[in-house]
């Protein structure tokens, strides 16, 4: 298969910060300052550890009132600092299958910064998994937003 | 019925068929319509369909002749409500990440590095 053999399982996510690029890196890789931020709506993010170079790992859970704790491990594979970091983020157990790619990259924009999430989850598996996570209920999925979000896989 | 995320991504992982389904989001369509845009044998086309038509994304209509395709949206639904879940997590994120970044800057400037030389001009 070509190298779009993953692009149904991509989720990319850009967002332009209005700082500086070592600013946004820090409160991505501090963890002072990553708790403050990191987690859906509704959850609270706790760090135990957090090493950011190739091969060190970052230890949190996130905790919901509603449905609970989760736990949740980010192992660095590439770290350049401060443009761009690559991780493996799973649920802490050594060969889960559920683990999934990501790659953030930092860019600078005269003082702002574009940070861009890609995600890359491994199969179906790990799909059915996250539904539960967070268990918002969607649904509010018009055709006209399908037709976007498949244009958007070309 | 559902056929699960498993099929419905097999489905997804073709650029045709993926266009074919965007097509088909802006309303019905026979065979030949869908085939039009594209460089494709009508047999190729069809081949796509009975993919699509495995995985419960699409759905034929009974007039022999006609056979008109529809989007059946249980299955992508689901794939769009976990990226859709996904993005929310981030959105909802990189909210308060702008938030908290203006925090951090005035921390910043409460404690200016250590190297900054002291007699630092002020304009």
């Amino acid at each position: 298969m070509s190298k779009n053999d993953t692009a149904e399982r991509e989720i990319i996510i850009t967002r332009i910060f209005n700082a500086p690029r070592d600013l946004v890196f820090q409160a991505f890789t501090d963890p002072k300052h990553v708790d403050h931020w990191y987690g859906p709506r509704g959850f609270s993010t706790k760090t135990s550890d957090m090493d950011v170079r190739p091969g060190g790992k970052w230890n949190f859970v996130m905790r919901h009132e509603q449905y609970g704790v989760f736990k949740n491990r980010i192992v660095y594979r590439e770290v350049k600092r401060p443009s761009r970091l690559e991780y493996t983020h799973d649920s802490g157990v050594d060969g889960d299958p559920s683990a999934f790619e990501v790659t953030v990259t930092f860019e600078e924009m005269s003082g702002k910064t574009k940070v861009t999430m890609h995600s890359v989850f491994p199969s179906a598996a790990e799909l059915e998994r996250v539904k539960g996570f967070g268990a918002v209920e969607g649904g509010k999925q018009t055709l006209e937003r399908l037709a976007e979000w498949l244009a958007e896989l070309e | 019925m559902n056929p699960g995320l498993d099929t419905t991504f097999s489905a997804l992982s073709d650029p045709t068929r993926r266009a074919i389904l965007a097509r088909l989001a802006k309303g019905d369509a026979t065979v030949l319509e869908l085939a039009e845009p594209f460089s494709m044998s009508l047999p190729a086309v069809s081949k796509h369909l009975k993919v699509l038509e495995r995985a419960g994304l699409i759905a034929r209509g009974r007039d022999a002749q006609r056979r008109p395709c529809r989007l059946e949206t249980g299955p992508l639904k689901e794939v769009a409500e976990f990226a859709e879940r996904y993005r929310e997590h981030w959105e909802a994120s990189f909210d308060r990440l702008d938030g908290y970044l203006e925090t951090m800057k005035k921390i910043q400037t409460k404690q200016p590095k250590k190297q900054a030389p002291k007699n630092r001009a002020i304009k």
